[in-house]
């Protein structure tokens, strides 16, 4: 062997040895980060349940007023839960030359939460940040004035909003749920407090995110509410504050923003709770009163705030935002049980869909506002037939867009509410979109607290002021 | 004597072509100074994309002629709610709202997600990673304040004479925009932005 091929040979190995080190040593996914549950440091879960909260635990009366007013709005969606003012009051087509005849208007704490109606007092569980309270004022339905005031201390931080419930009213008690889950029953006439229960300390609630948006009702001086925690739904006598039915949650599903609503199918009376784990159906009465008669998890999203839709024949249609579309089911009695029979399951670009408000079901036709996320149709008033809810049968096209503000049906119109406090007046038809006027109301934003209607007075918020207008057609 | 001084004003030819070069020679100077002054004061213009106009389409991460895209989210931080359930972060339908890979949105984890205080998280983008393909935009965009936003990052874009992403975008978001005002931020201080 010549010398040189000995130092190229030398060189040929060297440089092979090294290469292989190199290859051998190089980590091509040194920098690759593995992603798992706790990156983002948060703290441990657990309720805190160190604040001491009293609730109901101050009061201020500043007047009183006899009102000759009888109209009633009494809880979400109104007595029939249908969102369907039934008074029989002229309200007027057109805001008119000079416009909206504004009542009167106060403000709020920042939030959504909506009024109820009862004989001329409008009642709303306000949220005072300066006090750092939850307060159930009372108002004059014609005058506006606070006439008391019952509140407790609970802080809250701001989240897109604080406040967001309504209460439950009748002639003795008004039930309302606070942010964080403390519910309380007053008299509504007096103010006088007469129980209070905290949901996280009784029943390991776990606050949902931006706060509680679950609305109470009361049947039968019985206040129906879904703690979600150790207890699915309860109910609670009002009289006394002690819970005179529980209904197991052995999913551990949790507390949603939708409300419970009450259904009969086929002679049976039921609460329908659209929790986060899934959907079920609650017996109302008999000698399995607060046991779940069926339940499915078909439709399961993280987050629900629209309530279950009852239609008619034991259907019912669930929506909800954040990409997770709709679902219609129908429930099926097979002996004494129920069976849950999925219909129609479609993400929002394909039918029927609502992000927060309930929609609206009346003579056999269902009318939203789609969510963002619905494409073309993102934010237009819609209608559809409510045996297919895939097939839209009308918008209110390009035009009229609304956001996630509220709606309802009053002397055959809708009155629909825009984020930024734009009411429009459109006529209540399965013919197609009708606008018949529209006004802004008042500058605000996120106008999202659902709108109650009573005595020919309309009241809708924006997230810091409440507005009360005359809509009486002269 | 007259003569004698007629001959002395006259230039004669060589200091006729000397004075004409000198001159032309300043005069070059001069314009080739005032056109790279002017140039230099002049406004460029750049690619940049209207987030208004914007679609999320998913062109912006595989048309750019870059790899990976130019284009990258950046976060509006003062638009952004701080939401514990981020819907530029997670999928739709996640049931834990952890950092673990199956919950979250990007493909790329080039989100990342810090607690800040009950019940707040701050997201931050880490633009090595970032594609551009906008799935976190149409998320927060759907479902939040629309604080992130898709935008031509001018560090790393060619600003090439004809755009690939430009040329096929269905939204005719691109535009050439003011290399003073080089980014086309929508919210609350679009103009502090870049």
């Amino acid at each position: 062997m010549k010398p040189i091929d000995k130092y190229i040979i030398s060189a040929i190995v060297f440089v092979s040895l090294v290469a292989f080190i190199f290859w051998f040593l190089k980590d091509p996914v040194k920098e690759f980060r593995v992603n798992v549950p706790g990156q983002d440091n948060r703290p441990n879960k657990g309720s805190d349940t160190s604040e001491v909260i009293k609730i109901g635990e101050n009061f201020v009366e500043y007047t009183s007023v006899n009102s000759g007013l009888a109209g009633k709005w009494t809880h979400f969606r109104g007595a029939d839960f249908d969102n369907i003012n039934k008074e029989n009051i002229k309200l007027l087509d057109k805001w008119g030359k000079e416009g909206p005849k504004i009542a009167w208007k106060v403000d709020l704490g920042e939030g959504h939460a909506a009024p109820v109606v009862f004989n001329g007092k409008v009642y709303l569980l306000d949220y005072n940040e300066a006090k750092k309270s939850d307060a159930l004022r009372c108002f004059s339905l014609e005058t506006g004035k606070e006439l008391w005031r019952r509140s407790y201390k609970v802080h809250i931080k701001r989240n897109h909003g604080m406040s967001r419930t309504i209460p439950a009213i009748n002639e003795k008690y008004i039930v309302t749920i606070g942010p964080r889950c403390q519910v309380m029953c007053s008299n509504p006439q007096t103010g006088e407090l007469l129980w209070g229960i905290d949901l996280v300390k009784e029943y390991k609630t776990e606050v949902p995110f931006w706060y509680t948006g679950q609305c109470p009702f009361i049947e039968n001086d019985i206040a129906v509410i879904a703690p979600g925690g150790t207890s699915l739904l309860i109910g609670i006598d009002c009289a006394t504050g002690k819970v005179v039915w529980k209904t197991p949650n052995p999913d551990n599903w949790k507390m949603s923003h939708s409300s419970v609503m009450p259904m009969i199918f086929n002679g049976k009376r039921m609460y329908v709770y659209a929790a986060v784990g899934g959907i079920c159906g609650v017996s109302a009465d008999g000698d399995d009163r607060g046991q779940i008669l069926w339940k499915t998890t078909e439709f399961a999203p993280s987050v629900v705030a629209p309530s279950p839709l009852i239609l008619d024949n034991g259907k019912i249609l669930i929506t909800a935002g954040y990409g997770a579309g709709s679902m219609l089911f129908q429930l099926i009695k097979n002996g004494e049980s129920f069976n849950v029979k999925v219909l129609q399951k479609y993400r929002p670009l394909e039918g029927l869909a609502s992000e927060q408000q309930t929609p609206i079901f009346m003579g056999g036709y269902i009318f939203s506002i789609q969510p963002k996320d619905a494409g073309g149709s993102r934010n237009q008033f819609i209608c559809c037939k409510a045996d297919d809810c895939k097939k839209i049968l009308w918008t209110s096209g390009k035009t009229d867009r609304f956001g996630l503000g509220p709606y309802t049906v009053a002397d055959g119109k809708f009155f629909i509410l825009n984020d930024d406090g734009a009411l429009t007046i459109a006529k209540a038809t399965i013919s197609g979109w009708a606008i018949m006027d529209k006004a802004n109301i008042i500058e605000g934003q996120d106008s999202w607290g659902p709108i109650a209607i009573a005595d020919g007075r309309l009241l809708m918020r924006t997230s810091k002021q409440m507005v009360c207008i005359d809509i009486r057609e002269e | 004597m007259e003569s004698s001084d007629n001959k002395k004003s006259k230039i004669s030819r060589r200091e006729f072509i000397n004075s004409s070069v000198r001159f032309s020679i300043v005069l070059g100077i001069g314009a080739i100074g005032g056109r790279l002054l002017t140039r230099s004061h002049a406004r460029q213009m750049v690619w940049q994309l209207d987030t208004s106009k914007c679609i999320q389409c998913g062109r912006c991460a595989t048309n750019c002629v870059k790899t990976p895209s130019a284009v990258k989210c950046v976060h509006v931080y003062s638009m952004c709610g701080y939401c514990d359930l981020c819907g530029g972060y997670f999928r739709p339908e996640t049931k834990e709202l952890t950092t673990a890979a199956e919950n979250q949105l990007c493909p790329t984890s080039a989100i990342r997600r810090k607690f800040v205080e009950d019940p707040f998280f701050q997201y931050d983008i880490d633009e090595k990673l970032c594609i551009g393909c906008g799935k976190c935009v149409k998320g927060c965009g759907a479902f939040g304040n629309g604080s992130l936003q898709l935008q031509v990052r001018h560090d790393l874009c060619d600003n090439c004479n004809e755009c690939a992403i430009a040329r096929d975008c269905p939204a005719g978001a691109f535009s050439r925009v003011s290399s003073d005002s080089p980014y086309l931020f929508s919210g609350f201080d679009s103009k502090k932005k870049g």
